[in-house]
């Protein structure tokens, strides 16, 4: 069947809606030359990127990655084209879409967006799975590992289990009652990281001591920060440990890198520590994590939904300079149709019965204005953020709306 | 002690104060009986070392000893305020009830274990029997040696000069008894009540002894040759009754003419075949006519041996009361003749009016066995209406009829409490289709009314399986006696839910096979046939294989109810899961119920359903397959197994009882032996929309709120998941005219899942603020405040992780306090609860109460959701004593500590229920006892260590110790400095009190 993409332009938030072979997508450069064709783009550096499940978006530049891509459609793909020179390869990879820091952007990560880049290569489709964070402050005998969890396709992968460890204390050397992993699962993200490994004492779980915890309260502690785990272990083997010297130890970030993680930024929240005794308060809301997924059916005055859209979608169109001619100024409420189009679009060959339409928004940036958050993000970058997450969908979400129809109109050409 | 010293753990604005007020209900595997004719206390020892006193209902002491060992023996010194308790560590434990500022207090003021001689075997001075001498100055102690040893009270001194050695006995054993053999342990020690200076000492070979304690000597000497069991002498002084264990008892005349030692009278009462033990025999004289003789055991071995029976003989008059479990013991009441016959047994206490005609049992105003069948779930209702209140009592006294007319027996004491300030309902539902109306006001759980639910359907029941018949000429003559009867008939009927609208008299029961009745308050009795709507919860959902029990067959005939609560609707979830969440809403006339398959919305004044909704996820195989846990199939075998047992037993093939028994024991060990292979250790996964039972329904609630948008609020209807899930429906009512005859519809509003996934716990909606909306009707009856629909309310999402705030009509997220993510705990019982200052009578303020699965308790500010208090209030391991949680409205709370007892809590300042109650020396006490009551320092250098009570089984003593100085304002810690007495204050616990207790 066909598999119909969406695209969009990002000096003047353009889209297009046609179809590419799912089985035979063919090659990248076929496929390159077709969005330059639909866009009437001619001798241009494009950067082509795509959504994927989570949100995340990825380069599109070689055969590999766009087949990738193309499978990834389900059944719609959005592809994001930009101006080579525009593209920030910071916005690339975990959470970039969806992810709003706070206005609370921890020093460290003003740290990280400063530094050079060294180009190790276009990030292909890589996704960091697992850093090792504050080396710095640690004893070179623990290491704090972060586990980043995409969706659901892979499991966490491991088990802990209660255990007796030695502790020196003022009184000599004591037993004392502590948490161990007790086992990998094979092909999990935890034993695909190599940094964690059976037999390593837990010593903290995102920040907060574990000791004095019961082998189930850890294991509840664990899950309920399983969005963003970070687990300080002593592992069992000393000799692997990252050796601190001076040349690094300014600076968590690099040496977070070498842990494993190619060359994305950390996007840690303060790396552990300051975000969790913030969150000790409690009350804070913190914008780190996946938020919920509402749906608000309006069952009875529709005309709230177009205002919401309208003001979901206005930042989208305030940074568009050279609108091309043949675009209406009805860009904006097409950009917002459109993703309600996406979402409810999945599965358009189930039943009909529903006059409802549905909004999908999520509680992200609540205290905060929509762009006024960040001023470091670009402009291009932050309406690019907005649409994406606009549209994101992600598979179990998707099953959980309501089926409604889809309707094409004008503005949508199917190819 | 244990009651009156309140422990003040948190005080903020002087809202919160926490403490375990008392317990209620029925003490778990009591182990001992005593009873003070002087004071009229009954004590109660149990097997966990706790020790309760009841008298005068309202008057209850409770202390608990340190060691964790069995109460084997409660005695009161006679006309005394002591009371002497012996352990199974053979540890012998002083009490007294210590007056403080005009209330009594249960306080430890001794201990003492029997030393024998260097070298001797433990068995010397292993006590098998106690003796209170009347003169209140002695304790006799009978030993597994077969000496007796006495010893001075209450300090605890042994006189060795007045010790009863065995050799001085067998001495003067004479020389025809049996070859002189072992006369083995004293099994009884018995004064003589005319002569106190006569005791009888059984041993247990047979022989028993007449000793005179002032002459040193015995006085005569009682050959009997079977195993003795107990005796008993009689009023007059002239005759000793000794009971065996071939279930005979024998009438030996004493005193007079010395060593006239007939046999006078020997029977076996059901004998010809071989016969039980008669454990304790008791023969009490009557003022005109022939006298009451009493007796345990004594049944025929192989036909009635598993019987728990006390034979009571008056006359020509001959019953064998059976009761429901073992005997624990027993005493007679009397007020010149015998009065009332109070018996303990396992599971219950039982009290039979001896001077009425046929013997009835005594209603019980306290130790009332909750768990007379299993308690399944819970309900509190604070501040009854009057009128319901009556109502409901009315409808109670008729269920009550075959009760005797007497008062209660046991009057000691003086009730201070101050009458509860409001009327509280705990309603009970139990294992058998009952739900009990319990009166919860004040210190006793007094049972007010009983409803049934399993008249509605068929049930398994066998009508021929009455335990109760009794036929003619029937020997023994039983009759059986008691209440406890745990095995339901049919499991289905548990009731697992109930909502009780206190302003309207409507009433929900949802029970576990989804069956959901509602039920209105009737003072007449109605015949009427119940309509079932069966409500198909699937939806089409395909691929469903329900594997579990089927739904319960409704009489199709009208059935005759009795005043009371009469059901009216009944609807039966498809498939008949057990109902996990329900609520009513007597104002809309609306029941919202759900089950781990969806929930639905019945309409209750048109008997018609609104709305229902699958949650089942079709990749859930063990939700789709219906209840049959491994957990539960055990369970259900077992209890198969001893409704096997029961009937085995009426058919009279003992032989098949032990078979069933060994193979449900046989069945039970392979399964834990099964468990016990699986290592201890945890997955760490995320929760996904592939776990289990995402789609069980947790919560429904009720809402007048804005939904879609901010001018204009209508009903709605909420929805929470175990998966996380929350749905909102906007319900459209018809006007009050049309309310009859036009359908309500239900319309989809808004989905929220929480990306954490945790079950949803419970839903609230905030008004303008900030404050929970009110219960339906409690603003038409003026007794809240309407909400505030002008600012815009605010939706709190209760997960097992997390409490969430959301903005309405637009959901989103605005606040949340994290709970696991920080500690590991998980959210397990919550409400809503108004928080009264103590200080001023209006402020005060609502808060979320909230009981985690590590048995803290918290309490969580409305709406600002922060951290206000917490406490540790269940140990953890105690999953079903947190399970069975329940919150008042007013920050109090119950919780199961065994399955016959509720513990109370409380985290209000204001509301606390406790006993205050004064107990005094009799005024017929002798001189000297009255000078020995007041303490004087000497004791306590006699090396008698004052003791309090610990008296929390939860809390460590620090945090409670430290703060109890702190915020006790009556005492100030500087008076610890004028205590005379260091030793006294070894204990920081004492540190307020110990001063009183030196001065007092």
């Amino acid at each position: 069947p066909a598999c119909i993409e969406n695209k969009s332009l990002s000096y003047g938030a353009e889209f297009r809606r046609f179809s590419v072979d799912r089985v035979k997508p063919g090659k990248f450069e076929e496929f390159s030359r077709l969005i330059m064709h639909i866009h009437r783009i001619a001798n241009m550096e494009l950067m082509i990127g795509y959504a994927d499940v989570h949100g995340d978006l990825l380069p599109i530049n070689n055969d590999d990655n766009f087949c990738k891509a193309v499978s990834m459609a389900h059944p719609l793909l959005r592809i994001f084209i930009q101006r080579q020179e525009e593209v920030d390869y910071t916005s690339f990879g975990t959470n970039t879409l969806t992810r709003r820091k706070k206005a609370v952007v921890t020093m460290r990560n003003d740290v990280n967006r400063k530094r050079p880049h060294i180009r190790i290569g276009m990030p292909q489709d890589f996704r960091p799975v697992s850093s090792i964070i504050d080396v710095d402050i640690l004893p070179e005998s623990h290491r704090r590992v972060r586990l980043y969890r995409h969706g659901s396709d892979k499991p966490l992968g491991f088990y802990i289990r209660d255990g007796t460890s030695v502790r020196v204390t003022p009184h000599g050397l004591e037993k004392v009652p502590g948490i161990f992993i007790s086992r990998m699962v094979p092909g999990g993200l935890a034993e695909g990281t190599g940094l964690l490994a059976v037999n390593d004492e837990v010593l903290e779980v995102n920040g907060i001591e574990v000791s004095g915890k019961s082998l189930d309260q850890v294991t509840d502690m664990m899950i309920a920060n399983s969005h963003n785990l970070i687990v300080t272990v002593k592992p069992v083997n000393q000799r692997n440990n990252v050796v601190r010297s001076s040349r690094i130890s300014g600076s968590s970030g690099q040496s977070s890198d070498s842990g494993g993680s190619t060359g994305y930024p950390s996007l840690s929240v303060g790396g552990g520590g300051g975000a969790l005794s913030a969150g000790a308060g409690g009350v804070a809301l913190e914008s780190d994590e996946e938020a919920d997924i509402v749906i608000e059916s309006s069952v009875k005055r529709p005309s709230r939904r177009s205002n919401a859209s309208v003001a979901s979608a206005a930042s989208t169109a305030s940074p568009a300079p050279p609108s091309p001619p043949s675009r209406p100024p009805s860009v904006v409420s097409t950009a917002s149709f459109h993703s309600q189009l996406s979402l409810n679009g999945s599965t358009n060959h189930q039943h009909h019965h529903h006059h409802l339409s549905y909004q999908l928004h999520r509680d992200l940036n609540l205290q905060n204005g929509p762009q006024t958050s960040n001023p470091a993000l670009r402009h291009s970058n932050g309406s690019l953020h907005k649409i994406l997450s606009s549209l994101r969908t992600d598979p179990r979400h998707s099953l959980a709306l309501p089926r409604g129809g889809v309707e094409e109109d004008g503005t949508v050409i199917t190819l | 002690m244990y009651f009156s010293q309140s422990r003040f753990i948190f005080i903020h604005l002087s809202l919160f104060r926490f403490c375990h007020s008392l317990e209620h209900g029925f003490p778990h595997q009591p182990s001992a009986l005593g009873y003070s004719p002087s004071l009229q206390l009954l004590a109660i020892g149990t097997r966990s070392g706790a020790i309760k006193l009841y008298g005068a209902p309202g008057v209850e002491f409770m202390g608990l000893h340190d060691e964790n060992a069995v109460v084997t023996r409660v005695h009161f010194l006679p006309f005394q305020l002591e009371l002497v308790t012996l352990l199974d560590d053979n540890s012998l434990h002083m009490w007294t009830l210590r007056a403080h500022k005009g209330v009594s207090e249960l306080l430890e003021i001794g201990r003492f274990t029997l030393t024998g001689p260097p070298g001797a075997p433990p068995s010397v001075t292993r006590v098998t029997s106690v003796l209170a001498h009347s003169s209140g100055e002695l304790l006799l102690l009978g030993t597994e040696g077969g000496h007796v040893f006495v010893v001075e009270v209450p300090g605890f001194r042994e006189l060795e000069e007045r010790n009863i050695s065995l050799d001085q006995v067998a001495n003067s054993v004479p020389e025809d008894y049996i070859g002189r053999r072992n006369l083995e342990h004293v099994e009884t020690l018995q004064e003589n009540p005319v002569d106190p200076n006569q005791v009888v000492i059984g041993y247990g070979r047979g022989l028993m002894v007449v000793w005179d304690l002032e002459k040193h000597q015995a006085v005569q000497h009682i050959p009997a040759t079977q195993q003795l069991e107990s005796t008993w002498w009689t009023e007059d002084g002239g005759h000793i009754l000794s009971s065996h264990s071939d279930g005979s008892y024998c009438r030996w005349t004493v005193g007079g003419q010395s060593s006239k030692d007939e046999e006078e009278k020997s029977d076996i009462p059901y004998g010809h075949f071989p016969c039980k033990a008669i454990s304790k025999i008791v023969q009490l004289p009557t003022e005109e006519g022939p006298p009451f003789l009493l007796f345990s055991g004594g049944m025929p071995r192989a036909s009635y041996g598993d019987r728990h029976c006390i034979s009571v003989i008056h006359g020509k008059t001959h019953v064998a009361l059976d009761f429901t479990s073992r005997i624990i013991d027993y005493f007679v009441i009397r007020d010149g003749d015998p009065g009332a016959l109070v018996v303990l047994v396992e599971e219950e206490l039982v009290v039979i009016d001896l001077q009425t005609e046929g013997w009835p049992v005594i209603q019980t105003p306290y130790l009332v066995p909750l768990h007379s069948s299993a308690i399944t779930c819970s309900h509190h209702v604070s501040a009854i209406p009057l009128k319901l209140w009556e109502r409901l009592l009315a409808a109670g006294q008729l269920q009550i009829t075959h009760y005797s007319p007497k008062p209660w027996p046991i009057t000691g004491g003086q009730n201070l409490g101050q009458d509860p300030p409001q009327r509280d309902l705990l309603l009970t539902g139990h294992e058998d289709g009952t739900v009990r109306f319990w009166d919860a006001s004040g210190v006793c759980l007094y049972p007010m009314y009983k409803l049934s639910t399993a008249g509605v359907f068929h049930t398994d029941a066998d009508p021929n399986d009455n335990m109760n018949q009794c036929s003619e000429g029937e020997w023994p003559p039983f009759r059986k006696v008691g209440c406890f009867d745990p095995y339901s008939d049919d499991p289905r009927l548990g009731v697992q839910k109930i909502h009780l609208c206190k302003y309207s008299g409507y009433l929900t029961v949802a029970g576990t096979a989804g069956q959901i009745l509602v039920l209105e308050l009737n003072d007449e009795a109605a015949e009427q046939t119940v309509e079932a709507k069966i409500v198909d919860l699937l939806q089409g959902q395909e691929g469903f294989r329900w594997k579990g029990h089927t739904r319960l067959d409704v009489r199709e005939e009208p059935v005759l109810f009795p005043p009371g609560f009469q059901p009216f609707a009944l609807v039966q979830c498809q498939p008949p899961a057990v109902v996990t969440a329900l609520t009513l809403h007597s104002e809309w006339k609306m029941v919202a119920f759900g089950t781990s398959h969806g929930f639905g919305l019945y309409d209750y004044q048109q008997k018609n359903s609104v709305l229902v909704k699958c949650t089942l996820n079709p990749s859930d195989q063990l939700a789709m397959e219906g209840p049959l846990s491994r957990v539960k199939s055990i369970k259900k075998s077992l209890r198969q197994s001893f409704r096997r047992i029961r009937r085995s037993r009426v058919s009279l093939r003992k032989h098949h009882v032990t078979n069933a028994l060994q193979e449900a024991n046989a069945r039970l060990e392979a399964e834990l032996a099964e468990m016990e292979l699986a290592p201890v250790q945890r997955k760490i996964e995320a929760r996904s929309s592939e776990d289990s039972f995402t789609g069980l329904v947790r919560t429904l609630y009720f809402a007048d709120t804005f939904l879609s948008d901010s001018s204009h609020n209508s009903a709605s209807l909420w929805a929470g998941t175990n998966g996380g899930s929350v749905f909102a429906y906007m319900i459209r009512m018809p006007s009050v005219e049309h309310r009859a005859d036009e359908p309500i519809t239900a319309h989809p509003a808004k989905e929220i899942q929480l990306m954490h996934r945790a079950p949803v716990v419970a839903i609230v909606v905030l008004d303008g603020h900030g404050s929970p909306l009110p219960e339906p009707l409690e603003v038409a009856h003026d007794l809240a405040r309407s909400p505030d629909m002008q600012a815009s309310h605010q939706l709190l999402v209760v997960s097992e992780e997390q409490f969430k705030i959301f903005t309405l009509p637009k959901v989103s997220a605005k606040m949340k306090l994290k709970l696991t993510a920080l500690d590991g705990s998980r959210v397990r019982r919550v409400g809503v609860a108004w928080f009264g200052s103590s200080r001023t009578a209006d402020a005060g303020e609502s808060g979320l109460v909230v009981l985690t699965n590590q048995g803290d308790l918290n309490v969580v500010s409305l709406p600002s959701v922060k951290m206000q208090v917490q406490h540790p209030c269940i140990r953890r391991e105690d999953v079903s004593g947190i399970a069975s949680c329940v919150f008042t409205k007013h920050g109090q709370g119950f919780y199961l500590i065994s399955p016959s007892e509720f513990e109370r809590f409380s985290l209000s300042a204001r509301n606390v229920v406790e006993p205050r109650s004064l107990v005094e020396v009799p005024a017929n006490a002798t001189a000297a006892s009255k000078r020995r009551a007041a303490p004087d320092g000497a004791s306590a250098d006699n090396g008698y260590t004052l003791r309090l009570r610990q008296t929390d089984r939860q809390t460590d003593g620090h945090t409670h110790s430290i703060t109890n100085v702190l915020d006790d304002v009556d005492e100030p810690p500087h008076s610890v400095m004028s205590c005379p007495h260091p030793a006294a204050v070894c204990d920081t616990t004492a540190l307020s009190y110990a001063p009183i207790f030196m001065c007092s």
